[in-house]
């Protein structure tokens, strides 16, 4: 429930499991009060399908009413004498043909408040996805650090689906409802008032049935919940680990404990059978004593001339009718529970705080490319500090090289001048501006960034690289390939620069990837190259195609690169040595080299083979 | 295909022979249940007949209220036992079918496994198995009722009231059908197009996600906002298209069943007049048109969760068609646990791959390992250490006969569950079942003592860890219960495989979580255990690894060095230089 908290700990859900009964209660004003600020804007579509839909209940009311008609005032009128049988006969043709008339009518408008309640509401969901959707673009990453992937695109997907369903069917479905029972009582009491009394004796059962089975379905439906989530995690679990299953012989064991939880679902499934095969049934037979003091106690006035024939036949009629709403309100019951609980998710996403903007944003200059860190202290959480007191200037256009054993701290340095998360202490500046200062797109566009695992959007070549930039034509996009090496292989491909790629990119190899994402960034044509080079081991022939591209894309620019490529950090103007969260060394190679320090047994460590190879 | 069908029908109908008396207790109720249904218009028609021409009185009355009543509660009755036979035999069958499923599963090999992703599988347990339970409870259920009704009530009109009338009362339902069955069509298609549609966007958020960084980093925000919404665009039209259709469809049939009614109206009114029939079979009439008409418009709804559950259940016989690759050899008996294996291990000239286009993943392996020794395998990630181990389980088959030997007995004559049994494994993964910790270590097919859990917890340093649970060893570990750490699961892994005392222990890189003073203490523990043991050890670490009898070094699926740790280091090779960058990571690691 509580979005954004969901680390995923035991203690955690249990917590969140024993707020969430209580949060519902509390919480239901405050999410009907923002569902109908959603729906607000369609206030007149809303009206208009609900006024159309009292249409449609009156003619359903006044149905059995024609066959009243025909019967009391015709057919009997003219067994009684009291009309000749050609105005008898004309008169129940003509009625028939009315009667066809409206039924047309109520075809057309039944139509017409569907279309209507049906476009409402996917307006509303598109807009509700439009709206979840494009505040999650300006969500901080950290927040997709704590939510896994899945959940987040249920909120953009299913939930909003599920609010859908509360204003197009829950809604108007109760109000229809509610308004469809008013209006049978109100018919049946202007026709007969003691058939309706005696009628609605049975209306205490009804509604007495209908609470219990409502408490009762919602235990039911609960308990099979649970224990189907059971038997889905035991398949999960034992599927992933099926090998330790056959390692230990443990086949038999297994399979008799998922046939214990299988049978315990198997049994609430079965009380759920009992549960409806009772209720629904148990409804047919009250309206069936309803139907039975109708016949004994109409029959018994029609007996006594005190009755028409056509009322006790119009009464049978609503009393038949008065059952569905009733049903279906206990039943709809279910759909609002589901869409408050989405909705709650929904605009606890939509409260997330968003990226911190600067209030007064400091508008860049054209960059210069100068980056300087001022007593960087940082930690993804609480006081575990990833970056102690880290301090550098980087000038426009000198290249630094980040080295040091993983979990050391680079990777965090490259967060933060990205903006991905924020420091707590100290300062990190961009051509003398704090970057606190900035709007996060301002700074954002000076930054080329260049990661190890290289995100391939689905779509073709050419939208990768220049990525949805309209503005960007094909001939620069071939360009660039060119200048960074890749318009070799992509030229190569049945489609060049129109090939399809998927996320994870089969099509290509990891070294041509990076020298997709090389074009990518040079397109953007940034002051300062942010680069986390891959360490996967490339064939030689690319390799040396990137290291050529590598060299291009930093001329004449600040690069700061996390290096793992012995040719990258020779070259590199300014080395820096992380260890443990502080800048322990830096230097050039050949100085750091004959400190004889961190530097050099890290130097040992990584580039032995490659040195010896050489 | 047609294979399939024959085997997944034969599978059914063994369900449907099984259980044929539920299935024909619950046709027979549904039938009374129509056929009351029927009889209750009929009734009250004859009773206003009566009341027309006076032949009843108040006493008569009351005996036929009695009797709707009565016949209501028989249908409550017949209703109930019908739902609880049909809907309550196709919970059985959802449960027997689950658990047949999982049985199958256990059967399949690895390669399996590698091949499905979980979500696969499991959306057969899930999706599939609750279509198929749909169609068989609530489908037939319909199905019965709507063809009962529908021929029965036409039957009894057609012969009681009057031929003709009933005739033109029900021209319409072809039309009806006709239309439901074309609306279907339409509807289909435009549904699925409003499910791509949808599996679009959901795709696109789910990359979105996946890429935020690059998109932050980029600044394509707003990009992609805007190719959001282009989608979204298409799946609102998409549904709109839908809605145009759909929403035709129930005002439609309402539509049509009024036109019934305007014709019984029109010229049943007049019959009535002319005397030809009663004013209660009028009434009746009318009742049964108004019955009839909800189940015609289900006629589409059967026919859809028909096809789905069709569907489905051809996917899970697809999965009933899988074979294991590993099996034992036709007519092994099952073995008892008495029989333990001689401990040596042998392979012969292994070349083995995880698929006909994979690269081999062992290339010309051969070695020997004597019975009581130890034996360890390094080398970089993917050189082929744990394709060795995993070969020895008889996860996968070895390429030919003969090659791999243990107890200079074929591993392809040995039954699985006695090769399995003798060998005590712990996998690079510490996949830990959601149990108890006395169950997660005492796993194994036989009775466990608790003092073997006991001692083995205490072997594999992980008995203090786990009295400091207030529930101990009775503690719950998964998601339900408590996270081990990442080394306090190795160690429970590695408890676990000595459970049973089996012959021949393979530790799979068992303790790269687990920090270098307690791995000594197990390995000093391990080595008194493994005395009479034969032990095969992959590690990453040479320090873990250095005490053992032989040591392999393994690169790109070949053995390239072999022989005791000083052997090895006075080589000055292969082995000595990940000695030598091993003593360089420890010393930067204490800067």
């Amino acid at each position: 429930m509580s979005f954004g908290m969901g680390a995923g700990h035991f203690s955690g859900k249990a917590a969140n499991k024993f707020s969430e009964e209580k949060k519902v209660k509390d919480i239901n004003k405050t999410i009907y009060k923002r569902l109908i600020r959603t729906g607000k804007k369609y206030w007149s579509r809303f009206l208009a399908g609900f006024l159309l839909i009292i249409v449609v209940s009156v003619i359903n009311l006044i149905r059995p009413y024609f066959m009243k008609t025909a019967i009391d005032d015709y057919i009997k009128g003219y067994v009684n004498g009291a009309v000749e049988i050609e105005r008898a006969i004309s008169g129940v043709e003509k009625l028939a043909l009315i009667f066809l008339l409206i039924m047309a009518v109520e075809f057309v408008f039944k139509y017409l408040h569907t279309y209507i309640l049906q476009k409402t509401g996917k307006k509303i969901i598109m807009e509700l996805r439009q709206r979840v959707f494009s505040h999650i673009q300006k969500l901080p990453v950290s927040f997709f650090d704590r939510n896994p992937i899945g959940r987040i695109v249920t909120r953009v997907t299913n939930d909003t689906d599920a609010i859908n369903e509360m204003f197009t069917n829950v809604v108007v479905g109760f109000l229809q409802n509610i308004f469809l029972m008013a209006g049978i009582v109100v018919v049946m009491l202007s026709l007969n008032t003691n058939l309706t009394l005696i009628s609605f004796t049975v209306l205490p059962f009804m509604v007495a049935v209908s609470v219990l089975f409502r408490n009762k379905a919602r235990i039911i439906f609960n308990e099979i919940r649970t224990r189907l989530a059971a038997i889905n995690a035991f398949f999960s679990e034992h599927i992933s680990g099926m090998k330790i299953i056959q390692a230990f012989n443990m086949q038999e064991k297994k399979l008799s404990e998922l046939e214990k939880i299988n049978k315990k679902y198997y049994e609430s499934s079965l009380k759920r059978t009992r549960l409806f095969g009772i209720f629904r049934p148990f409804m047919d037979v009250v309206k069936s004593l309803a139907l039975a003091l109708l016949l004994w106690y109409g029959g018994g006035r029609i007996i006594k001339g005190t009755l028409e024939f056509g009322t006790l036949f119009a009464f049978i009629s609503y009393i038949n009718m008065f059952f569905q709403p009733i049903m279906e309100l206990t039943e709809r019951y279910n759909t609002l529970q589901g869409a408050l609980v989405a909705s709650d998710r929904i605009f606890t996403l939509l409260d997330t705080k968003a990226e911190p903007e600067p209030v007064n944003p400091v508008k860049p200059e054209k960059a210069g490319g100068k980056v300087e860190f001022k007593n960087v202290w940082f930690a993804y959480a609480g006081e575990r500090w990833v970056l102690k007191d880290v301090s550098f200037v980087i000038n426009p256009g000198q290249s630094a090289a980040f080295v040091g054993a993983t979990g050391a701290g680079k990777t965090s340095i490259i967060n933060l001048m990205c903006g991905f998360y924020e420091n707590q202490r100290g300062e990190i500046l961009i051509d003398g501006v704090n970057i606190k200062d900035m709007k996060k797109e301002d700074y954002r566009k000076n930054i080329g960034l260049v990661l190890q695992d290289v995100f391939l959007f689905s779509g073709d070549i050419k939208t990768n690289i220049g990525l949805f930039d309209k503005n960007i034509t094909l001939e620069r996009i071939k360009e660039a390939s060119d200048y960074v090496n890749a318009s070799k292989y992509i030229e190569k491909l049945p489609k060049g620069y129109l090939n399809p790629v998927n996320e994870r990119g089969s099509v290509l190899s990891l070294g041509q990837r990076q020298l997709l994402s090389f074009a990518r960034a040079l397109l953007k044509n940034p002051s300062i190259l942010v680069m986390d080079e891959a360490t996967s081991s490339i064939d030689t022939e690319t390799e040396q195609l990137i290291q050529d591209a590598v060299g291009k894309l930093m001329e004449g620019r600040t690069s700061i690169a996390i290096a793992h490529r012995l040719s990258t950090i020779q070259k590199a103007d300014r080395i820096m040595v992380i260890h443990k969260g502080e800048l322990v060394e830096t230097g050039n190679h050949q100085e750091l080299l004959q400190k004889e320090g961190l530097y050099y047994n890290l130097y040992r460590l990584q580039y032995k083979e490659e040195l010896e190879g050489a | 295909m047609s294979g399939i069908k024959r085997y997944f029908y034969s599978r059914f109908e063994l369900f449907v022979k099984q259980n044929k008396g539920k299935y024909i207790t619950g046709a027979v109720a549904i039938f009374l249940v129509n056929i009351i249904a029927l009889i209750i218009p009929r009734i009250t028609g004859n009773t206003v007949d009566a009341l027309d021409i006076g032949a009843i009185d108040n006493n008569g009355l009351l005996k036929i209220s009695a009797l709707i009543v009565l016949l209501a509660l028989l249908v409550f009755f017949m209703h109930y036992i019908s739902r609880l036979m049909i809907i309550g035999t196709s919970s059985l069958y959802e449960m027997l079918v689950r658990n047949e499923l999982f049985k199958h599963l256990e059967k399949l090999s690895m390669s399996f496994f590698n091949r499905k992703s979980v979500g696969e599988i499991m959306a057969l347990s899930t999706n599939d198995l609750n279509a198929v339970r749909m169609t068989l409870g609530r489908g037939i259920i319909m199905l019965l009722n709507t063809v009962f009704l529908i021929v029965s009530s036409i039957v009894i009109v057609g012969t009681t009231i009057d031929f003709k009338l009933t005739i033109l009362a029900f021209a319409p339902f072809p039309v009806l059908i006709f239309i439901i069955a074309r609306f279907g069509g339409v509807i289909n298609k435009r549904f699925r197009k409003v499910q791509e549609s949808f599996a679009h966007i959901t795709r696109k958020a789910q990359e979105n996600i996946s890429g935020i960084r690059v998109v932050k980093a980029f600044n394509q925000e707003k990009n992609e906002i805007k190719s959001f919404e282009e989608l979204n665009m298409d799946n609102y039209k998409a549904g709109m298209s839908l809605v145009r259709v759909w929403g035709l469809f129930f005002p439609l049939i309402t539509f049509l069943s009024a036109i019934s009614f305007f014709i019984t109206m029109y010229f049943g009114g007049p019959l009535v007049i002319k005397g030809t029939i009663t004013l209660g079979d009028f009434i009746a009439f009318n009742s049964y048109i108004g019955m009839i008409i909800r189940p015609v418009g289900f006629i589409g709804m059967i026919i859809n969760q028909v096809q789905q559950g069709r569907a489905s259940m051809e996917r899970i016989e697809k999965l009933f068609q899988e074979r294991p690759d590993v099996s034992d050899k036709e007519g092994f008996g099952k073995l008892e646990r008495s029989i333990r294996l001689n401990r040596t291990i042998e392979f012969n000239n292994v070349t083995f791959s995880y698929g006909p286009s994979k690269a081999p993943a062992l290339n010309n392996v051969s070695f020997k390992i004597k019975s009581g020794q130890t034996a360890a395998f390094i080398g970089s990630i993917g050189s082929g250490k744990t394709t060795i181990a995993e070969l020895i389980l008889r996860f996968y088959n070895p390429p030919g006969k003969g090659l791999i030997l243990i107890g200079d007995v074929d591993i392809l004559d040995i039954p699985l569950n006695v090769l399995r049994d003798n060998i005590g494994y712990v996998p690079q993964d510490n996949i830990l079942f959601s149990a108890s910790i006395k169950d997660n270590i005492g796993f194994n097919p036989y009775e466990t003592d608790i003092e073997e859990v006991l001692e083995n917890a205490r072997i594999s340093h992980v008995y203090n860890n786990i009295i400091e649970f207030p529930d101990k060893f009775d503690t719950m570990l998964g998601e339900r219960g408590v996270n081990l750490s990442g080394g306090q699961k190795q160690r429970v892994s590695i408890a676990r495989a000595l459970t049973g005392n089996p012959g021949i222990i393979i530790l799979d890189d068992a303790m790269s979580a687990v920090d270098t003073q307690t791995e000594e203490m197990i390995l000093v523990n391990l080595k008194s255990l493994m005395r009479d043991k034969t032990g095969i050890i992959i590690a990453h670490r040479i320090s873990t690894i250095k005490e053992a009898d032989i040591i392999f070094v393994m690169d790109e699926g070949k053995i390239v060095e072999r022989g005791t740790h000083i052997q090895l280091l006075n080589k000055r090779g292969y082995y000595s230089r990940i000695y030598e960058r091993q003593l360089l990571e420890d010393k930067i690691d204490k800067f």
